[in-house]
């Protein structure tokens, strides 16, 4: 069953977000996908769609290492303009990297749900979506 | 005459000579004894000897040249005679001698030696001598006694006067008065008058007289002189006077001299400081003087007639005199010194008529008759009021004195050091603990002074008697029950006019306490870990302990009385009293020159770092200020070693913080550029598996491959910085001329330039060449003007400056442009990261700047970049 939720990946790698895409459509989790390719992109659309809740999206898969901007930049942004936000936004960042350095950077950010390293796998983005699915049921 | 019959008449005259009551001798021509009589043996003490023909000269060896001369004309025919001559005899007695030495003949004419006859006159000799001596005495005596004899020859009337007799006549001693002048020098009226008189009397009755009578000398001197005469009768006919004659005029004077003492008494009596009181046998007063009068302040009538003493002594007193005479005598006082020629001298308290009391000497005798009766009683008194205050005052303040020495067990001393009498006041018996009834010498204290002392004590005096100089002196003693004391001296040395020392005065205290004290206080100031000096106000070290000694190198007896500036350098020593001088103004413990590096200097001269603090002592010498010094020296070594580690430490920091940044690059490298590709080729190979058609699986297989290219490149990367950084060694330097660099990178890049018509332009000339890695050099070279052109302006014709210098001694290359610039705010820290890219430009792949750090750090550099966003950028390479 597909959920409803507006899903978004925020990452440079265009190998990562072909797999990812592909995954959670074989996983039928969502048809709603949005990819970015680095952090300004993302952080553009969301200030054009401030007050546009279905645009926004539900859960943001959030990558470090990019170009432009990368995640932690865009998570200094992001939380200058989450109180304008009608919407409640889980972040997940998510990186190859294993370095405790980044690890603890992220957990330290009370905005950043969880840390996962890639590669993502299907048992994870599976009960991450049907947890969210199931809590904004509620 | 026969030779026999001189024989015979020789032999007679022998005979006849021996027999001689007279000394004569006989000798031949050569001086030989024929005959001696006995008187000569005796006379010449020759008993036992043999005589007879021995030689006189033999037998008299004392008989010099010219007698013996006298004796050869003898034996020419001479005669020698001698009426008195001392003999100086060979035992050194004198002989006084008399002779008669002439020839005998054998024959007419012919000698046949000498005949001596002599006499012993010593004992004559010395009667007459004795006379001459009795003479003499007299007429010392008469000098002394102004005695003088006269002669009157009434036949030719002259006159002799005795050398005394002109003298008080004050002539000549040669004068020659007439009996008339003589008479004239009697002063006229009585004395010339008396004088007529009984010098006639004598001449015509024979009567002596003895007159005193006045004298007019020839210079007109008056004075007394005592004439005695008699008359010299031939035939009943008066021929001559004759008498003495004797200056008493000093006599006379003496005389007068005790009249005039008898006024002098009466004044006496009559003066104001002296009060006399007479009475009579039954004790009433009949005279009261002025001195009385004035001493009790009664009036003479107000006294006269009364009884004494009830008016002005005290009856106990009184008693008391009553008493002690009464035991004195055995009866009456009065009496008692009547009958033993006595008088009592005693102080009495006499009470004036105002009631007041006055302390007066009073002298008690009794009056006697000729007769030896007690006719009264004569009190004299005088007032010794004051001498009497002066006494006791000097009682008290010699009391308090004693209170003083007791109290601060001080006692004082003097040594006659020539007598060798030592006095001691009362309070050093007892600080002493001997008798004070024990006599003392230098040995009485000699004997007291501590065994181990005895020495030091000895040098000690025997220096100051040299030096006239008595150092104070602290020593111990030892008492007779064993205590042992500390006492201290201080003497002054006096010496007579000679400059000889007679005296040692002096005192001498126990300080056996404050000993202790010192002696407390002295094991603190040992016990303390630091240095310590001990100064007085004016600067003068005090006290320093063992730690100081070690410290400074001087012993505490070099130290002592010094003046502190002497531990002190030069440079500082001068500024020192007055920061002395602010410390004692308030005195309170603190650091000395807080802040400041201190340093003193020991006897070697040395300067050693130190650290004080100082704290005031309250003494009874006053304020002191005790300094505790620390050396510092270990202390400062450790300090310069820890700065040194430290700056080692920082030197190791920064090498490890260079490596930890490598390390962070290739944690950096791992995690994302190697996991990232590695778990895409993961997801891509679990869809491959699940792909269902060949068109999936050929869509997949092209991904792959992209991956896989893309991880090569990461790889081949890595692999080429690990290199450079591993190849770091300066084997490959090479001179490289940074033109020819820059045209090889021109030439490289020639499409490029020429399609976009950029301007490139360089100067080199402030550093044409470094010694660099080549390939290094050109990569960074076309790294970097490949960046300003890759990332130009759209707007804007590329400007690419390239120039190289030098900067506060640092080699450096700068390459400006006017391209796209980077916002360095946000891609700071990643600018120069593995597969970091900034633009959204298809052929970035974050690769060349990474690679560019790498090879400048390989070699020690460092780069940097400013940039401003659409104005360009410029790359800062520091060579090093």
């Amino acid at each position: 069953m597909s959920s409803s939720l507006n899903v978004c990946i925020v990452d440079d790698d265009d190998i990562y977000q072909f797999t990812m895409v592909k995954t959670m459509k074989a996983l039928n989790l969502t048809d709603k996908i949005m990819v970015f390719s680095d952090g300004e992109e993302a952080l553009d659309f969301m200030l054009d769609n401030l007050h546009n809740d279905k645009e926004l999206p539900d859960v943001i898969f959030l990558d470090i290492d990019m170009p432009i901007m990368d995640g932690f930049q865009f998570m200094e942004e992001y939380v200058k303009i989450k109180p304008k936000l009608g919407k409640k936004i889980t972040i997940y960042m998510v990186s190859s990297s294993v370095d405790p350095v980044d690890i603890d950077r992220a957990k330290k950010i009370s905005e950043i749900t969880d840390y996962i390293v890639k590669p993502i796998t299907h048992d994870q983005l599976t009960s991450i979506i049907q947890e969210l699915d199931s809590n904004g049921s509620l | 005459m026969s030779t026999k019959d001189s024989e015979l008449s020789e032999q007679y005259n022998k005979i006849f000579i021996e027999q001689a009551p007279t000394a004569i001798a006989m000798l031949d021509k050569d001086m030989r004894y024929i005959a001696v009589s006995q008187r000569w043996i005796t006379d010449y003490k020759m008993e036992d000897k043999e005589i007879i023909g021995r030689s006189h000269y033999e037998l008299f060896p004392e008989i010099g040249e010219d007698w013996k001369a006298n004796h050869q004309k003898c034996l020419k025919g001479a005669i020698d005679i001698c009426e008195e001559a001392p003999f100086k005899r060979a035992d050194g007695t004198i002989q006084w001698i008399y002779w008669d030495v002439r020839p005998w003949y054998v024959s007419e004419g012919k000698i046949g030696g000498l005949l001596m006859h002599t006499g012993d006159i010593t004992p004559q000799k010395e009667r007459e001598k004795e006379r001459a001596r009795m003479i003499q005495i007299l007429d010392k005596t008469n000098e002394v006694a102004r005695i003088g004899t006269w002669e009157v020859n009434l036949s030719t009337n002259e006159v002799y006067w005795s050398k005394m007799v002109c003298e008080i006549h004050e002539v000549p001693e040669n004068y020659r008065p007439q009996l008339e002048t003589a008479i004239n020098f009697y002063k006229e009226g009585e004395s010339r008058e008396t004088i007529q008189r009984v010098v006639n009397e004598a001449m015509l009755t024979g009567q002596p007289y003895d007159v005193e009578v006045e004298l007019v000398t020839a210079k007109g001197t008056s004075l007394w002189t005592r004439a005695i005469g008699s008359g010299e009768f031939e035939d009943g006919k008066c021929v001559g006077l004759f008498g003495i004659f004797q200056d008493i005029n000093e006599g006379k004077l003496a005389e007068q001299a005790l009249s005039n003492a008898n006024a002098e008494l009466k004044a006496i009596f009559n003066s104001k400081s002296v009060a006399i009181i007479t009475t009579n046998e039954k004790g009433i007063i009949n005279h009261f003087n002025h001195g009385a009068e004035y001493l009790l302040g009664y009036s003479t009538s107000e006294i006269i007639g009364t009884q004494i003493p009830s008016l002005f002594a005290k009856m106990e007193e009184v008693e008391r005199f009553r008493q002690d005479l009464s035991q004195k005598y055995g009866k009456d006082p009065l009496k008692g010194l009547a009958e033993n020629n006595e008088f009592d001298v005693r102080e009495w308290t006499y009470i004036k008529k105002d009631g007041s009391k006055i302390t007066v000497q009073v002298t008690i005798s009794a009056i006697k008759d000729t007769h030896g009766e007690i006719t009264g009683s004569l009190t004299v008194a005088s007032d010794i009021t004051a001498i009497k205050n002066a006494e006791i005052e000097l009682l008290r303040k010699n009391q308090v004195l004693n209170f003083a020495e007791r109290l601060s067990m001080i006692g004082n001393w003097q040594w006659n050091t020539i007598t060798n009498e030592v006095t001691w006041s009362s309070n050093l018996y007892k600080i002493f603990n001997v008798d004070i009834e024990t006599r003392l010498t230098y040995d009485t204290y000699f004997s007291f002074v501590h065994p181990e002392d005895k020495e030091m004590v000895t040098n000690h005096v025997q220096y100051s008697l040299e030096e006239k100089k008595f150092p104070d002196l602290l020593h111990r003693i030892k008492l007779r029950n064993g205590t042992v004391k500390n006492i201290q001296l201080l003497a002054e040395i006096m010496t007579n006019d000679a400059g000889e020392v007679i005296e040692l005065v002096g005192t001498c205290q126990d300080v056996t306490e404050q000993r202790l004290e010192e002696i407390k206080f002295r094991g603190l100031l040992e016990s303390a870990p630091d240095a310590m000096v001990i100064v007085n106000e004016a600067g003068k070290i005090n006290m320093i302990n063992k730690q100081a000694e070690k410290l400074f190198g001087y012993s505490a007896k070099e130290l002592k009385g010094k003046s502190v500036e002497i531990l002190i350098p030069e440079a500082y020593s001068a500024k020192h009293p007055g920061h002395r001088a602010g410390f004692f103004a308030n005195p309170k413990t603190r650091h000395m020159g807080e802040g400041r590096e201190l340093f003193a200097i020991n006897k070697k001269g040395k300067l050693i770092p130190i650290q004080i603090s100082l704290s005031p002592l309250k003494t009874k010498e006053g304020v002191l200020v005790s300094a505790a010094i620390r050396d510092i020296t270990s202390q400062k070594i450790a300090e310069g070693k820890i700065l040194k580690a430290k700056e080692e430490l920082e030197v190791f920091a920064k090498k490890l913080v260079a490596q930890n940044t490598k390390l962070a690059d290739f944690t950096q490298i791992t995690s994302h550029n190697l996991r990232a590709p590695v778990s895409n080729l993961n997801s891509l190979l679990g869809f491959y598996k699940l792909a269902q058609s060949e068109e999936e699986r050929e869509d997949l297989f092209q991904k792959f491959e992209s991956v896989i290219d893309h991880l090569t490149l990461t790889l081949n990367t890595l692999v080429e910085a690990l290199n450079i950084r591993k190849n770091n060694n300066e084997d490959r330097l090479e001179e490289i001329e940074f033109n020819s660099v820059m045209v090889k990178t021109q030439e490289i890049l020639a499409g490029e330039i020429m399609g976009t018509g950029a301007v490139i332009k360089s100067d080199f000339s402030k550093l044409p060449y470094i010694a660099y890695n080549k390939i290094y050099l050109e990569s960074i070279f076309l790294n970097l003007v490949g960046n300003a052109l890759k990332y130009r302006s759209a707007d804007r014709v590329p400007e690419i400056y390239v120039s190289s210098g030098i900067e506060n001694g640092k080699k450096f290359l700068k390459v400006t442009d006017n391209g796209q610039g980077i916002n360095l705010k946000r891609h700071g820290h990643k600018l120069f990261g593995l597969n970091k890219v900034f633009h959204r430009h298809p052929d970035a792949r974050g690769i060349g700047l990474f690679m560019t750090k790498t090879q400048i750090e390989a070699h020690g550099g460092s780069i940097s970049a400013e940039s401003e966003v659409n104005v360009g950028t410029t790359f800062n390479i520091n060579f090093n």
